[in-house]
């Protein structure tokens, strides 16, 4: 992931996360938080290895949410919102296709360093570039 | 690099090997020892050297990132220290005057500062900006970072303007001083390559990075030391990030060239990064979306919503009333009138309210178009009585009700009807004509309305004029059962004329004569085309899905059941609001029935 070409395939080892959402008066409750974006700095994104990566990362779960009940974790980089690309997204639009009102189970697929290094270790290195 | 120093280190080992082996041969033979330590030494020697020319190389390295050449440096006795240049960074020079040397006053000094770095920096963004690049994305950040630094700018002016007068120093000339000073100064240095070519760099110049990303939309940097008269800013990259920085920047030669006296450059980056970035932030995913964003729209809808919503409930719950007590029409009907009405009136653009009144009844209208059509919004009075207008589609009955005929429609009535309504209206002056009179119009005909009415009609129908073929195929499909009042709308002007020429039916008596067609305000009232279209494509769908309805049930039929209804809901509600209501339906109502009227003769002509 983290050495992403422009042009290229992208690699990664994705996990499926299904997150129910919470419904608590009129409001959704997802209980986690983005952060990134294309339009942000992702210099100032703590979560991420590569500095350039512009991905939307989870920055916070909410103990006893339904993102934590799904296993999300922070730090997880989401790829994909219900098969929607959220590599090149801004902030606004993940916020949006997260927390649309007519969706109460958003499914992600997320990326986290764990995974990645599970992988390439049970593959021998093989991913490496 | 470290390839090299791999390389080195294993070359010298074999031979440091064949030197401990040496021991060994030692006694043997002294030519073979001086010739074995010989090697030794070249070997160490050139080890020495490839080491030593690793360090050199980094250490250069170091300082063009760091901009201070490392006290490692290996210096042969007669031999100079490199001139480094750093590889990215701009250098401004200032005027002495604009960082007073007196401690005094330090806030204001302090923003002095920084008030003339950012003139600078401003200057400077803006040749880049002006400069010609062939990147559109590349221009595109420039611009934006220009923005920025304007924006920046004219914050710190203002700061710097407020400390002065409370400092009782009316002059904030310095700062501005400098920044026509600068203007001619700084054109030699070239900050599209991001290269100082500054030779004098002396302790009034300082280094500064203009790409940076802003953290936060906080005050710019603290200065780190004003008095000195030199001030750098820190980067705000992290270490990690600087590296990335460098491809980008066009200058990569690593040996340095040009000077710059390294002690003064200190900050990495200044280019410019593709696209500008907010500061990286987290939103927190448990709150709707809409709330958090502060769509300008939403914001206007809601606050209409809450200001508005009372009368509209009041009225909508009578006219709930009412629809059931008009036993015979399908329950949707109402609603579908509604909708048209106000997908009608959308593009209205003297209405906003109205059109508000249109979301929040019918959510689907997308919030985007709405904040972009409206002007002004017009008097309240206004809104609502379009709106009440608009509003009401099911209760038209009611209002012969006051009269006792349901058939033959009040003609006293009805003049003053309208009069009431257009009081109502009037403040909004165009709003009135164009959104009260097309009812009035249509009501009218039979009773010999006044002849303004007309061009209210005329108004109306330039706004939909890009609709036509639209309108009409809706019409042409479901002409038989439900014609209405609308279909007179689309006809185009053509078909129009060809109907004033040929004899006309009673009931449309006052159709317009082709040269009202040809009034001034038929033309002008022109629309953004797109929103007339989403309206009506809009609506058309909407009313689509409804299903035809038979116009004799609803129309004759219920019309006593609801007389009763409609004089109860009146009387015993808000008479100024239902009175009008009321009004307004029979109205429609009555519009509705005219153009069913002769809605067949119509259609033939399409």
């Amino acid at each position: 992931m983290s050495n992403f070409i422009p042009g290229q395939p992208l690699v990664a080892v994705v996990q499926r996360i299904e997150i129910k959402k919470l419904r608590q008066g009129d409001n959704l409750i997802l209980g986690f938080s983005i952060g990134g974006g294309i339009d942000q700095d992702p210099g100032q994104n703590p979560f991420s290895d590569d500095k350039a990566d512009k991905g939307i990362y989870v920055t916070r779960i909410t103990p006893g949410g339904p993102a934590e009940t799904a296993d999300l974790r922070m730090g997880d980089k989401i790829m994909q919102v219900n098969g929607y690309d959220m590599t090149m997204m801004t902030h606004d639009q993940a916020r949006k296709r997260l927390t649309k009102k007519n969706e109460d189970v958003v499914r992600l697929l997320v990326t986290r360093k764990s995974l990645e290094e599970a992988v390439k270790n049970s593959m021998g290195g093989y991913q490496r570039q | 690099m470290e390839g090299n120093g791999e390389i080195s280190d294993t070359d010298s080992g074999i031979i440091l090997h064949s030197g401990s082996d040496s021991p060994m041969t030692h006694m043997k033979d002294v030519t073979t020892h001086t010739r074995a330590m010989k090697l030794k030494h070249q070997a160490l020697q050139e080890r020495l050297e490839i080491c030593l020319l690793e360090l050199k190389k980094v250490c250069i390295r170091e300082a063009e990132l760091t901009g201070r050449l490392s006290d490692d440096y290996p210096l042969l006795p007669g031999e100079k220290p490199p001139q480094i240049r750093r590889r990215i960074g701009a250098a401004f020079k200032f005027d002495e005057q604009s960082f007073p040397r007196g401690a005094e006053e330090s806030e204001l000094s302090f923003v002095d500062a920084e008030l003339a770095l950012q003139m600078k920096i401003y200057e400077a963004v803006r040749k880049l900006c002006e400069e010609v690049h062939p990147s559109k994305a590349v221009k595109k950040s420039r611009l934006q970072q220009c923005k920025r630094e304007e924006k920046k700018l004219k914050r710190l002016q203002e700061t710097a303007f407020q400390l002065r007068l409370e400092h009782g120093r009316s002059s904030p000339l310095p700062a501005f001083n400098i920044a026509q000073h600068d203007l001619g100064t700084s054109d030699d240095s070239s900050l599209s390559d991001s290269v100082v070519q500054d030779e004098e760099v002396t302790s009034q110049s300082s280094q500064l990075s203009s790409g940076l990303p802003d953290p936060g939309e906080t005050d710019p940097p603290r200065l780190p030391s004003v008095s000195s008269q030199s001030f750098s800013k820190s980067s705000y990259m992290s270490p990690s990030a600087a590296p990335q920085n460098l491809p980008q920047t066009p200058s990569q030669s690593p040996h340095p060239s040009l000077t710059s006296t390294p002690s003064f450059s200190s900050s990495p980056a200044s280019d410019l990064p593709p696209i500008q970035h907010s500061p990286w932030t987290e939103s927190s995913l448990d709150q709707p979306y809409q709330k958090n964003r502060k769509s300008r729209s939403s914001n206007k809808s809601s606050s209409f919503k809450t200001e508005l919503l009372p009368p509209l409930e009041a009225v909508f719950a009578s006219h709930l009333k009412l629809g059931h007590s008009q036993s015979n029409s399908t329950p949707s009907t109402p609603e579908m009138r509604v909708h048209r009405q106000l997908s009608l009136r959308i593009p209205n653009p003297e209405s906003p309210f109205e059109r508000e009144r249109g979301r929040t009844r019918s959510a689907r209208r997308r919030l985007t178009e709405f904040a972009i059509t409206l002007p002004d919004a017009p008097l309240p009075a206004v809104n609502y009585a379009n709106y009440v207008n608009s509003e009401d589609s099911n209760s038209e009955h009611s209002f012969s009700s006051y009269n006792s005929s349901p058939c033959q429609e009040l003609p006293c009535d009805s003049p003053k009807q309208y009069q009431s309504a257009f009081v109502h209206s009037g403040p909004g002056g165009s709003c009135g004509t164009q959104g009260f009179p097309s009812t009035g119009f249509y009501h009218n005909p039979r009773q010999q309305s006044s002849p303004g009415f007309p061009k209210a009609y005329y108004t109306e129908e330039t706004a939909y004029r890009p609709e036509l073929d639209l309108a009409r195929g809706y019409y042409t499909q479901r002409a038989p059962c439900a014609p209405n009042r609308y279909e007179y709308y689309y006809k185009d002007p053509a078909v129009l004329h060809q109907r004033a020429q040929r004899p006309l039916p009673p009931d449309i008596r006052l159709s317009p004569s082709p040269a009202q067609w040809e009034h001034p305000q038929y033309r002008s009232n022109g629309l953004p085309k797109q929103v007339v279209n989403e309206q009506l494509t809009s609506w058309h769908h909407r009313s689509q899905l409804k299903s035809p309805r038979s116009c004799s049930l609803d129309r004759q039929g219920a019309v006593r059941v609801k007389n009763i209804s409609a004089r109860e809901t009146a009387f015993h509600q808000n008479q100024k609001y239902h009175e009008q209501v009321i009004q307004r339906r029979a109205l429609q109502r009555e519009e509705t029935r005219w153009v069913v009227d002769d809605g067949s003769h119509f259609m033939s002509q399409v």
